[in-house]
């Protein structure tokens, strides 16, 4: 089974995100890039689908920046066989991501794409379910596990009630939750070998794809500051607070 | 409840060599005119000791001033009662520093915790030397800027005890110790005067620096009240490297091959059981391999030629057969679940009530010491396990002896002693000390006369009564 994972270079998780002053966006300039925790579980589960003889070729897929090379060599390290970059400086919104895939899938036929459940940077939360809906394929969203058997997946997926299972037939799109699996290190021997791994770079018009953004930024602001806590002298005055102030007993 | 009324009776009864004369109730009379004061029991044992786990918490009260004038007031009054103090700070010291076994009467500094100013052009802050070491990282860093000591017990220690201690830590081979960081000092001596030194200065060439008579001096010379500290810009993007080495013989020679090349901010070192124990709380295992060494390096990696620098020195040192495996942090997180392995060794062991000890040796002389301390301690604790961790890069290391469950802790500290003055008397033919960065407080104090001579000594004796001639700083605490 061919696998195709698309990854996105956003802002480090551990990065303190810093608004412009304009309004415009967030701070990215000499800001810390790595690939979305999340793309990084579904990585480490098409390499164990692969160590498990249940995949045989890796696709690793970028859509962004020239430094996305970066984040597919990272892929490629910790076990990808190959990398595709799509190329543009055009800001990534999920549906023209969602057509591209397509426009990959249709290109490298795998049998499974496994995405990151949303990325950390806008947390969309819509890619694979919308690839899922372009390419007519089944989807499983949000697992926490997986099993292959033949053609055949089985997930859990984390819900409100509890846990639920589905079973869903490939060729599917599933995209992966923080509890699927825990990623590995890339090891130095990897990351030299990674190097020397393929690593394509297309355009969004190679593919055909249109993708210029149908959303308008009107303005980007900081969250409301946390207020600080405050020392209750007594059991009863932190009663009193909560029934009367926070208003969160009765 | 009983247990711990009778140990403040031991308390009191074993106070001959120390100058106590007060006891709980006249003390609960005086100190509040001071400044506020405990005497019940739980902060008793809680203020009465450090991380070091030998000796009983023992305190008559805690003191806890608010002002520098209170810290004045509280020792103008322990001279005249004759009685015994004990700076606090976080008590994360693992020598004792901070420990009251003998009826003293504790100082906390928990709050005095501001901080007082900020200085951008002069790249410092000033503060109470009851600030959080991460408080005081957090509060330079939310400006921009970095204050570069740093250890795993950096959400607990003060800066005044950091001050106190010297702390040195995981980023020494780049920034050095505390000492390096502190430019200027308020301290109380023990005849209740107030120092102001070097003002935050750079330079200030006249005569004698007192300050660094008081930084290390464990509380012994003086109290800190105040401290200026420098900054400097944070490091861009730093990058971890965890290394698999199986000889320990090679070690210094991965050492010397990145130093050389590359501007090293931490070189650590840990061993395989060290690596077991911290995996085994759930910090993820980096390593298909096993390897009795490992090693962990951090520089910066704000381009892309750090990285490849050290990719090349690490296929040289695999090709020589010093290395077998490596990983490196792709995300800070990473990072971060990288240095676990090292700085989760202290609090994974802590339930097996290490037996520690903190040495160090001329760099240089790292690998033969080594190799002549493992046989020691093989030789000596056949049937204990022993940790070896540490940050080798500045010829320091930590050796962590666990006490088997079944052994009675005093009987396990007796022939842990035993085995110290053995490793001291090593220390002493390679030019080694018996503390590199937790202090001699009271763990270490039988050892002194390996590492410093006793014309040095007798000066350090001529010094502490210059400054606390009624010794009532700390009495006991690096020499007697
Ligand atoms: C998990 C862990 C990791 C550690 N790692 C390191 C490390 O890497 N490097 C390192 O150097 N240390 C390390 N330590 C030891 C310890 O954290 C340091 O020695 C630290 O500087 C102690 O600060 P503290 O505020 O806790 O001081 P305390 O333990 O309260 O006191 C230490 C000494 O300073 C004196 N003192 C405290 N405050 C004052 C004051 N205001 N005026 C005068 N004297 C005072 C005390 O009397 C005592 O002698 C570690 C400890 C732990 C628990
Ligand atoms: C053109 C010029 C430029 C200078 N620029 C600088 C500068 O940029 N920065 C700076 O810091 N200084 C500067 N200096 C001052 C001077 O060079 C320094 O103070 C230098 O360190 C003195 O070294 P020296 O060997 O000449 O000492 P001396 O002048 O011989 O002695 C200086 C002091 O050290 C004592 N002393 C000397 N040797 C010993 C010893 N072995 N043991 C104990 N005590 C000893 C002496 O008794 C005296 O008190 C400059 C001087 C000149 C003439």
């Amino acid at each position: 089974m061919k696998v195709m994972v698309p990854i996105k270079r956003v802002i480090d998780y551990n990065v303190n995100i810093r608004v412009k002053t304009d309004g415009s966006g967030v701070e990215t300039a000499n800001v810390k890039m790595s690939m979305n925790p999340f793309d990084e579980i579904a990585v480490e589960q098409a390499i164990r689908l692969k160590e498990a003889g249940q995949a045989e070729d890796i696709i690793a897929v970028s859509i962004g920046v020239a430094k996305c090379q970066e984040t597919l060599r990272t892929a490629l390290a910790m076990g990808a066989d190959r990398a595709i970059l799509v190329q543009t400086e055009t800001p990534t919104e999920p549906l023209a991501v969602a057509k591209l895939l397509k426009a990959l899938v249709a290109q490298e036929q795998p049998q499974l794409v496994i995405l990151g459940k949303q990325a950390i940077d806008d947390d969309c939360n819509q890619t694979g379910q919308m690839l899922a809906a372009l390419l007519g394929w089944a989807q499983g969203t949000f697992i926490s596990a997986l099993n292959l058997d033949g053609q055949t997946l089985e997930v859990t997926r984390e819900v409100d009630g509890g846990l639920e299972t589905l079973r869903l037939p490939a060729p599917a799109v599933l995209t992966v939750d923080l509890r699927l699996n825990q990623p590995r290190y890339a090891s130095l021997p990897n990351i030299m070998k990674a190097k020397r791994k393929p690593l394509t770079t297309l355009t969004p018009d190679d593919l055909g794809v249109d993708i210029s953004p149908r959303l308008t930024t009107l303005k980007v602001a900081e969250p409301p500051q946390r207020q600080a806590g405050i020392k209750v002298s007594s059991v009863a005055e932190l009663v009193d607070k909560l029934r009367n102030e926070a208003k969160v007993i009765s | 409840m009983a247990l711990i009324v009778l140990v403040l009776a031991v308390g009191i009864f074993s106070l001959s060599r120390y100058p106590l004369t007060m006891h709980t109730p006249q003390l609960e009379q005086h100190i509040p005119a001071i400044c506020p004061v405990r005497t019940d029991p739980d902060s008793l044992s809680v203020y009465g000791r450090d991380w070091s786990t030998l000796y009983p918490a023992r305190p008559s009260g805690i003191a806890f001033p608010e002002t520098i004038e209170q810290v004045i007031a509280l020792v103008h009054w322990a001279n005249q009662q004759q009685m015994a103090l004990v700076p606090s700070g976080g008590r994360t010291g693992l020598s004792g520093g901070a420990t009251a076994s003998q009826g003293e009467l504790v100082v906390s500094f928990e709050r005095m915790n501001q901080i007082l100013n900020f200085d951008p052009v002069a790249a410092s802050i000033t503060c109470q030397p009851g600030v959080i070491t991460q408080t005081l990282q957090d509060y330079a860093a939310e400006r921009g800027w970095y204050y570069p000591v740093d250890f795993a017990a950096r959400g607990s220690s003060q800066i005044g005890g950091n001050i106190a201690t010297n702390a040195g830590g995981i980023n020494v081979i780049r920034y050095g110790l505390t000492r390096n960081w502190i430019s200027g000092l308020k301290v109380v001596t023990g005849r209740g005067e107030l120092l102001d030194l070097n003002k935050g200065l750079i330079k200030n060439a006249t005569g004698y620096d007192l300050r660094h008579l008081f930084i290390g001096s464990e509380g012994t010379l003086g109290f800190i009240v105040e401290a200026t500290v420098q900054l400097t810009r944070p490091p861009q993007q730093p990058r971890v490297l965890v290394l698999a080495v199986p000889e320990l013989a090679d070690v210094m020679a991965v050492f010397t091959a990145f130093r050389q090349h590359l501007e090293l901010s931490a070189f650590e070192l840990f061993t395989a059981n060290c690596m077991r124990h911290v995996v085994a709380r759930g910090v993820p295992q980096p390593f298909a391999v096993s390897s009795d060494y490992y090693l962990l390096i951090e520089f910066e990696s704000a381009s892309d030629e750090p990285m490849d620098t050290a990719l090349q020195l690490f296929e040289q040192l695999l090709e020589q057969g010093k290395v077998i495996d490596g990983v490196a942090s792709e995300s800070e997180a990473q990072a971060q679940a990288l240095w676990q392995l090292r700085e989760d060794i202290t609090e994974a062991t802590a339930v097996y009530q290490p037996y520690k000890n903190d040495i160090a040796v001329p760099v240089g002389q790292i690998v033969p010491f080594l190799q002549a301390a493992n046989d020691l301690l093989s030789r000596e604790y056949p049937d204990y396990e022993v940790l070896w961790f540490g940050h080798i890069g500045d010829g320091n290391l930590h050796i962590g002896v666990l006490k088997p469950a079944e052994l009675d802790s005093s009987e396990f500290a007796q022939r842990c002693a035993a085995v110290t003055e053995q490793l001291a008397q090593l220390l002493a033919q390679f030019n080694g000390s018996i503390s590199a960065e937790h202090g001699v407080g009271l763990t270490k104090k039988a050892y002194l006369s390996y590492t410093r001579s006793a014309t040095e000594i007798n000066y350090l004796r001529t010094l502490k009564q210059v400054f606390d001639p009624n010794g009532i700083l700390n009495p006991g605490k690096i020499f007697d």
